[in-house]
């Protein structure tokens, strides 16, 4: 086991059942700081479960996650995890009543008050670090609108800015780009994967897309019923290995009806 | 067993409606249906009463007193609601249990508070008003007082529902970038419901207009004052002309309400109906506030007297029948037995009252749904159609804009006095509001299956019978269900003008000062309120 201060994420047997279905069967890998990584693999496979284990949403029934050196269980301040995690989701992330602007500062929540909270929706707070967010992103014109009536790919880079703002060690993509159309999702891929790079972060995503996958990220890890398939660097990825991961799961699925 | 079981849970709705009707029917066997119902100058009473409504006092004097009145009901209603934001503000979070992380906690502080919150609303405004003006006299506050509470109870639980019922995600959102709980209310939680509270805030404003200008019953200023006495006088003109003035008050609120929900659905920038409508609000409660306490000459300090005090002292040493001379009404069998069955009398009353108003729903709520006047729903369009939506519509406001207790202050001219014309005027105004619910139930209906329907050749009935009916049923009822619940709450009031039940009895023990009598009623009554919440939820569990 790898245990060198270079690895940000750490894991060793984890384990998390549902009822009688196990989600995530004893996995055990880590994770190097500034890795992009994909996770791939057939719907139900466990993708969500594993990403929200990192996100300490869900408690692993077994086994060991460590983040950024810390064991996940001792992780119980929001405001010290938000430092070391920050998420983003296929949508519905944001307060789509709110302006822009507001949604963006959110980010900053971790660092502020309540008296500077409530201050900020009245006179913006920080507004230049919000606005140099949103130009990053390309909405620096949006920043005065109102949320929900922006399209899903502007709301998911609305989603971006707040991230760079919060400034978390790792970032954690469930299907980022699953409700967006074909065009808008490579932007929104290239635009985090670019982000991440100047700011030195670390990427975990879980795709739906094998293309992208290969397209935007440094490793792949294919999961099926909870286990790991297989776990490679992106040029090491064949063909017949991803099909394997699909057709298997056709089999399986013969086999139980 | 399993086969019964089934046609049981298919069968269910239409049982309930079986059962519903069947309560109706028994509910009318509580009258002794005769001519002696009638006052026997009640028949002409009726006709003075319509021929004023089409000759109104215009006179100048009137129509003087009627905007002062206006005012006056206004700016009541507008502090009450003013109160009852901020308890349903504070209560509503510690109700809705957002604010605690752990199960438990979150469990007790919802119990608590939404149990709070029932008893505010259980008690109507009016007994509120009684309470107060026993407790701190004929002061202005005691008004504001009994419109806060029982609204603030009302907006409170809503609240906590929406708060309740907002999406997860983006709140989770907000929690995993290190928001902590008050931030998520903030940036999260309050944004989110923000849309939704205004539009039923603006519609409980309409209801606090109503039922301010009933407080003129522990003497208050205002349309109901002059409604009343102008009744007392048997100047039906002047009635009218008071009740032409609430009613248009009601209507600019309703219309005001609709502008709203469009213009923060549209969410355009710059100077919008919405600011407007936000510099407005502030513009009316200082204004009311300021006329509160300068012209009507509130005064907490007097509020809070060493004379209060022992007022309230003795007030509540009497409902509990501490220091009194006779045994306390709630500890006596024949007391009971006398109350339960006016408890009784009116269980029948509000049933009847929701009964008659759901047939007057049923005879009208066709050609009022705007889809069926301009011919949509059904592709069958007639000329007289929007004649009759806009005729149906009209009675819809007319009769919803005028509070129950008003309509019992007339009727009770017409037939004497028991349950029937309580039951009547309570269905007189509840038959506006169902009508309205009922037709917009209609208006949002699928097209699709009454269009193929008609297309097939169906006859207007047959559509009706086949398509609409069984598509606008389960609204139907969780409407009627809903406002049954309401009508219980108000039974006890049309009972105060002689309309007879719990209320009557209620009143009559307070003017002879027999507290521990109206401790008893107060019981009932609660039991009543609870026992209807109850039937009412667990039917419309069975309608779902």
């Amino acid at each position: 086991m790898l245990t060198s201060s270079t690895n940000i994420i750490e894991v060793k047997n984890l384990t998390k059942n549902y009822e009688r279905k196990i989600a995530l069967s004893s996995l055990s890998f880590s994770i190097k700081k500034g890795e992009l990584v994909a996770i791939i693999g057939p719907s139900g496979a466990g993708k969500t479960t594993l990403l929200n284990t990192f996100a300490t949403i869900i408690k692993p029934d077994d086994g060991f996650l460590t983040i950024a050196g810390t064991p996940s269980e001792k992780l119980t301040n929001r405001k010290a995890l938000a430092k070391k995690i920050g998420l983003i989701r296929q949508q519905f992330d944001l307060v789509g009543q709110l302006p822009v602007i507001h949604n963006v500062l959110a980010g900053r929540l971790a660092d502020w008050g309540l008296f500077k909270s409530l201050l900020s929706l009245i006179f913006p707070q920080e507004k230049q670090a919000a606005q140099k967010a949103l130009e990053r992103v390309g909405l620096a014109d949006k920043i005065k609108d109102q949320t929900a009536k922006l399209s899903g790919g502007e709301q998911q880079r609305v989603a971006l800015a707040r991230l760079l703002l919060q400034k978390p060690e790792i970032i954690l993509a469930d299907e980022p780009v699953a409700s967006l159309d074909p065009a808008r999702a490579e932007d929104i891929l290239s635009m985090l994967t670019k982000l991440v790079k100047e700011e030195n972060q670390t990427l975990i995503t879980s795709l739906h897309s094998v293309d992208y996958a290969r397209k935007y990220f440094t490793r792949i890890m294919a999961i099926k019923d909870g286990q790991i398939f297989f776990d490679l660097p992106v040029d090491e990825v064949s063909d017949e290995l991803l099909s394997d991961l699909y057709l298997l799961k056709e089999r399986s699925d013969n086999a139980e009806s | 067993m399993l086969n019964l079981k089934h046609t049981f849970l298919l069968q269910r709705k239409n049982i309930l409606t079986i059962f519903l009707a069947a309560a109706f029917i028994w509910s009318l066997f509580a009258v002794t249906w005769s001519e002696d119902l009638v006052h026997s100058g009640g028949l002409a009473t009726i006709k003075q009463v319509l021929v004023a409504l089409i000759h109104p006092n215009l006179s100048q004097e009137i129509i003087q007193l009627a905007i002062e009145s206006t005012w006056i009901t206004l700016a009541y209603a507008v502090c009450g609601m003013t109160l009852a934001i901020v308890i349903a503000f504070f209560l509503g979070i510690f109700a809705s249990g957002i604010l605690h992380e752990h199960k438990g906690s979150k469990l007790i502080s919802k119990g608590i508070f939404r149990g709070i919150l029932g008893f505010l609303r259980a008690i109507h405004e009016l007994v509120w008003a009684l309470i107060f003006v026993a407790i701190f006299g004929l002061s202005p506050l005691s008004a504001i007082l009994a419109l806060g509470i029982p609204y603030g109870g009302i907006l409170g639980r809503i609240f906590a529902d929406m708060l309740n019922d907002v999406p997860k995600e983006p709140i989770q959102a907000l929690r995993s970038s290190g928001a902590s709980k008050l931030q998520c209310l903030l940036y999260g939680y309050f944004p989110l419901v923000r849309a939704n509270i205004i539009s039923y805030t603006m519609y409980r404003f309409e209801c606090a207009i109503r039922s301010s200008a009933i407080m003129s019953f522990v003497g208050l200023g205002g349309l109901g004052f002059q409604i009343q006495l102008s009744l007392n006088d048997l100047k039906y003109d002047e009635v009218w002309t008071f009740l032409f003035f609430l009613i248009g008050i009601v209507v600019l609120v309703d219309s005001c309400s609709v502008h709203i929900r469009k213009g923060m659905h549209e969410a355009k920038k710059g100077f919008t109906f919405v600011t407007f409508f936000s510099l407005l609000t502030i513009v009316l409660m200082v204004l009311s506030w300021g006329f509160i306490f300068i012209f009507e000459q509130a005064s907490l300090k007097d509020l809070l007297s060493e004379k209060n005090a022992y007022y309230a002292q003795k007030f509540f040493a009497g409902l509990f029948g501490i220091g009194g001379v006779e045994q306390p009404a709630f500890l006596s069998s024949e007391s009971w037995k006398e109350a339960l069955k006016l408890t009784y009398e009116t269980l029948r009353m509000s049933v009847m009252a929701i009964g008659f108003s759901t047939i007057a729903m049923f005879l009208t709520v066709i050609p009022a749904a705007r889809n069926i006047a301009d011919g949509s729903l059904t592709l069958i369009r007639k000329w007289y159609y929007w004649l009759l939506f806009g005729f149906v519509r009209m009675l819809y406001i007319f009769s919803r804009a005028i509070p129950e207790l008003v309509w019992a202050m007339i009727i009770v001219f017409i037939l004497k006095p028991g349950i029937l014309p309580g039951a009547i005027a309570l269905a007189l105004h509840n038959f506006g509001i169902l009508g309205k619910l009922c037709a917009e139930v209609i208006e949002d209906l699928d097209e699709r299956p009454v269009r193929n329907l008609a297309s097939s050749g169906a006859s207007k009935s047959q559509i009706l019978l086949y398509a609409v009916l069984p598509a606008v049923m389960p609204q139907f009822l969780m409407y009627i269900l809903y406002r049954w619940e309401v009508i219980m709450r108000t039974t006890i009031v049309v009972g105060f003008v002689g309309a007879g039940g719990l209320g009557q009895q209620f009143k009559m023990s307070l003017s002879f000062f027999h507290y521990t009598d109206v401790t008893l009623l107060l019981l009932c009554y609660c039991i009543l309120v609870f026992i209807a919440d109850f039937i009412s939820e667990a039917a419309r569990k069975a309608a779902k």
